[in-house]
This record gives C-alpha cells, structure tokens and sequence, in this order.
C-alpha cells in the first residue's frame, strides 16, 4: 500500500498546465524530492498532494490507498502533514507554545519534542518568539512543526532554502532519517548536490506539464537536468555545478 | 530492560505550554471588584450611602457597563482571531458602526433593535471578511491593509447612519444619536448582555485549542484537522450578536474589544482560554471604569461614555501601532 499514490493529477495556474496527468507512487520508506523551475509548479503540488485549495486540478490523490477526500479531517492530520514555504506568524506566539498547538493528539507517533527539537538545533529558541526568528530558525521550527503532527507523509515546500551550509548538512541528516517506521517524505528542493545526498527518488517538472519520476541515479543525470532548468549541468565526484 | 531512559517518552515538558500567571487573574479580579465598589458608590451626592438609590437608579446602569463591556472585549477577541490581526475592534473596523445602521432601521421600522443592530454587524462583518480575502491569505502582514478597509467601511455606515437621522422624526433625534456616540445614561439593565457575554465567553473557552490553531493560519489549521471553516463562521456569527447586544443597550463604543485583549496579549497571557476569562472581567471593568468617569469628572453634567472610552482607547492604539505589533 503505497503511502501516497497519484492518479492523471492535472494541476493548472494562470491558464498554463503545470501537471499533465502525474500517475506516481510514493512508498513507505521513499525519500522524494521535487525539482523544478521557478513557477514550474513545486509548491502547488505540494499543496495538492496535501489537500489544499489549487486554483484548477483534475484527477484523484490517495493517501495509503484511500482518496483524500474521503479522509476525516482529523485522521487526516495524522496521514499527511504540509510545511509551507512561508509561516505566517501574526500574533506572538512562543517557538514552544507553536511546537505544541501542532501536535496532533490522535497521532500514532507524537514525537519526543525536546529530542526534535535539539536534533533540529533549535532547542535554544524554545522560549523565544516564532515571529522574532531569522528566517533560518523559523525554517527549521516550521520543519518541527511538521515532525510534531506525527504523520505518515511529510511534504516539505523548500524545508532548507534559507539554511546556512552547516544547517543544511544537519537537516540533511535529519531528512535522510525521517522516513523510517512506515513514513515518506517528499521536499521541494534546488540543489542537486544536496537532493544527491538525502533523496532516494526524485520528481521532475519540466514546467510545461510534462514531468519524470524515478530514482536519484536516475534523474540526477545532466541530461534530465538541463531539461529540468534549461542550462547545462556538470558533475565532480557528488557534486553538481551549472555550467 | 532496567534502563528508564529507554521509557517510551512523551511529549516533553518543554513543550507544554505554561500556564498563564495565576496572579494575573487575581489582578484582573480585585480590579473588577475596586470598580465594581467604586461604581456603585462614587457620585452618590450629600446623601450618603442610600441603598434605594443604589440598587433602583445605580445598579442597573453598573450592570449595562459590565455587560457591555464584557461583550465588546470578546467580540474584540473573536474578531482578533478571525481576521488574523491583534489590532481589530468591533469599533475600528466597521462592526459596530454597522450595528448602528441597523439599529437605526430597526427604529424606523419599529423592528426590535437588538435584532437590527445584530443584523448589523453581520452585514459588516461580512463584508469586510469578503472585502479583506486577499489581505487575509497574502504571506506578508496584513494589518495596515486590513484596518485601512475597516476604517473605510466603518465611514460609509457612518455617512449611511447619518443620512438615516435625517430622515428620523425630530422628536426621537435625540434617541437616535445616542446610538451614534455611544451612551450608557438611559441603558436598561438588561441581563441579556451579562448572560450573553457569559454565554461567549463559555463558547470561547469550550473551542480554546482551536481558535488557538487558528491562529497559526487558517490553513495550518485546517491540516491540523480543525474545522476551519465553521469555525471562523461561528466566531463572526458570536461577534455580531455580541456587538449587537452591545449597540443596542448603549450605543456603539469604541476600543474595549482592542485594549482588553490586546493589553493581557502584552502582558503575556496568549491562550484563548485565559483571554476569554480575562476578557470577560475585565471588558467589565474598563466599561465600568469609563462609565464613573463620564459621570463624576464634570459632575453634575454627564459626558457619553463612547467619548471617554475613545479617549483611553485611541491613545492605547496609537501605542499599540508604534510599539510595532504584529
């Protein structure tokens, strides 16, 4: 029973197709990441897969075998969990007081929140402000925030972009850990060299609609990724380099 | 096996949230009991402590303030919430000039009033969740946005509500400006305001954890698994029958809902829990507090007290705004 599972998902913004029918399957274990152009659609299929509103969609999402739709709210809050690309913090709420509105009481697995919140290095800021933080702190307590829910699948929109070299090292670690015990997760991410080191499957969009899916090795190639971003790629070792 | 640490481990204490203060609620508590005593038995003239007096002329005025103000502090709160901004007011954005509009066509009509100024404030309250969709889903702040719209609604009910009195008869003109500027002198004691604001305040404290998910976003708390969209109904639909209760006993009075709240947020209490038991004691005693000042300042004149709870309440706003809160 994959735990998350795609059927023709066609997603469209602004009159221009996104999607074009994306059958795909995401399995317990599976550590998926999204690549894609500025627009090319990463965030609006995070948003889909999650639930959300989209501006046009046609075809069906399964959540361990069963459509979204037919998810009680609830019970869906302990199968899938969304980490914006933006938290939107208008009142001043503690980083620990919104650790802990995000946990889910029904959740199988509610987490240790002092061990996430010390492997997330932010342990420190527990008694601080969310709306006060660095965009790098908010980052990575928007990343606890989604680990608290305890759900199956994590969908992460861009869970590193803001994070120094050292920190994006320490997610990686994290991220390459969090899909053990029945979970996946599926991030939008940029850098292939870092995708290259915590991913076990990635997600292309070409931003025309058409799409590729498969294993790191795979679609980590210069070829897909030219495609992907338009320019040429090289590789040294395990790292990658635009030309 | 004897390793404890081993332990499964529950949710840390860390990230438990702590409970507010309890010395704050006693504060909140001998500061209603203070104007409570003092309400009742300042101004009482040369007299002295005449019990027929309190209780038939004093009482009920002191109760319309607790209620009212009870009220207008949980519908602030409510509304808080709603729209995302720890600066909105039933007064600011628009609600309870609304109200006003309705209780003045409900006079016209010779309709009930409460019923017309609760319809009131629904229609401006509506309108501004609808008016304000982009500023409320925009990833950036949106109170600027979102108080410049309300004080434009709250302007053209005012410009309706004054082209209205034009048409009133001019034998209740007075009756009808009263609505405008916010009087408690001629208010009844109506125990509908205290049973209702108790009422609001038992609802509020009942959905607590959701409305503090709610806070987090509207769509981080729907993936939460709350239902966000009766919700947010339920708290505009609480907050229009509380300021319509509050306009139709006395006019529509500014500020309470904005400095009760938003003055406890300051002094860190941030559950809605503990602002709904705060908000409900002490909306009564700013009320009450206003009300003793209009009548004792320049004493035998009365001043309405909308003018007074303007004049506490605007410069708090101001402070609020520069204070940077977001």
């Amino acid at each position: 029973m994959p735990v998350l599972q795609t059927r023709s998902l066609t997603l469209r913004a602004a009159g221009r197709v996104l999607v074009d029918a994306l059958d795909w399957h995401v399995h317990a274990g599976e550590r998926w990441c999204v690549i894609g152009r500025n627009g090319a659609g990463k965030s609006l299929v995070l948003r889909a897969l999650a639930g959300l509103g989209v501006p046009e969609r046609a075809g069906e999402v399964l959540w361990q075998g069963r459509p979204q739709q037919d998810w009680p709210a609830i019970a869906a809050a302990a199968t899938r969990a969304l980490m914006p690309q933006q938290a939107q913090d208008r009142f001043a709420l503690t980083v620990e007081r919104t650790l802990a509105l995000s946990q889910v009481v029904m959740s199988c697995d509610s987490r240790n929140a002092g061990e996430l919140m010390s492997a997330l290095d932010i342990a420190a800021l527990a008694a601080r402000r969310a709306d006060q933080l660095s965009g790098g702190e908010r980052q990575r307590v928007a990343l606890a925030q989604c680990a608290m829910q305890g759900a199956a699948l994590m969908l992460l929109d861009e869970p590193v972009s803001f994070q120094d070299p050292a920190h994006q090292q320490l997610v990686g670690r994290w991220l390459a850990e969090a899909a053990s015990g029945g979970r996946a997760w599926i991030a939008s991410a940029h850098d292939p060299s870092w995708i290259g080191r915590v991913a076990t499957h990635v997600l292309a969009l070409f931003g025309d609609g058409r799409w590729q899916a498969g294993p790191v090795d795979e679609i980590l190639s210069a070829q897909v990724l030219e495609r992907t971003y338009g320019c040429a790629w090289r590789s040294f070792e395990d790292v990658w380099i635009p030309a | 096996m004897t390793d404890t640490r081993e332990m499964p481990a529950s949710v840390s204490s860390s990230a438990k949230p702590r409970p507010a203060d309890p010395a704050i609620l006693r504060v909140a508590l001998l500061a209603l009991a203070t104007v409570l005593v003092a309400a009742l038995a300042l101004g009482l003239g040369s007299g002295g402590w005449d019990w027929s007096l309190i209780v038939s002329l004093r009482a009920p005025r002191v109760a319309a303030a607790a209620g009212v103000g009870s009220l207008l502090a949980l519908a602030g709160l409510a509304l808080q919430v709603l729209l995302r901004n720890p600066l909105a007011d039933p007064y600011v954005l628009g609600h309870s000039t609304g109200a006003s509009v309705g209780a003045l066509t409900a006079l016209l009509l010779g309709a009930q009033l409460w019923i017309g100024a609760a319809a009131g404030a629904l229609v401006a309250g509506l309108a501004l969740l609808w008016l304000a969709r982009p500023a409320l889903a925009a990833a950036d702040d949106a109170s600027p946005r979102l108080i410049l719209l309300g004080a434009m609604l709250a302007a053209v009910f005012g410009a309706i509500a004054t082209l209205m009195l034009a048409l009133v008869p001019d034998q209740r003109l007075r009756g009808a400006i009263f609505w405008m500027v916010g009087d408690l002198s001629g208010a009844d004691a109506s125990l509908w305001n205290l049973a209702g604001a108790g009422l609001f305040a038992a609802w509020l404290w009942s959905r607590g954890r959701s409305v503090d998910r709610l806070m987090l976003g509207a769509d981080a708390a729907w993936l939460l698994g709350e239902p966000v969209r009766r919700l947010r109904l339920e708290l505009l639909v609480f907050a229009s029958l509380a300021v319509g209760l509050a306009v139709a006993t006395c006019g529509s009075i500014g500020f309470v809902g904005l400095v009760v709240a938003q003055g406890w947020r300051l002094a860190g209490v941030l559950r809605t829990r503990e602002l709904a038991l705060l908000s409900l004691l002490s909306g009564a005693s700013l009320l009450m507090a206003a009300d003793l000042l209009a009548r004792v300042v320049v004493a035998p004149l009365e001043l309405p007290v909308g003018a007074v709870m303007a004049l506490i309440g605007a410069p708090c706003f101001i402070w609020f705004l520069a204070r940077g809160v977001k």
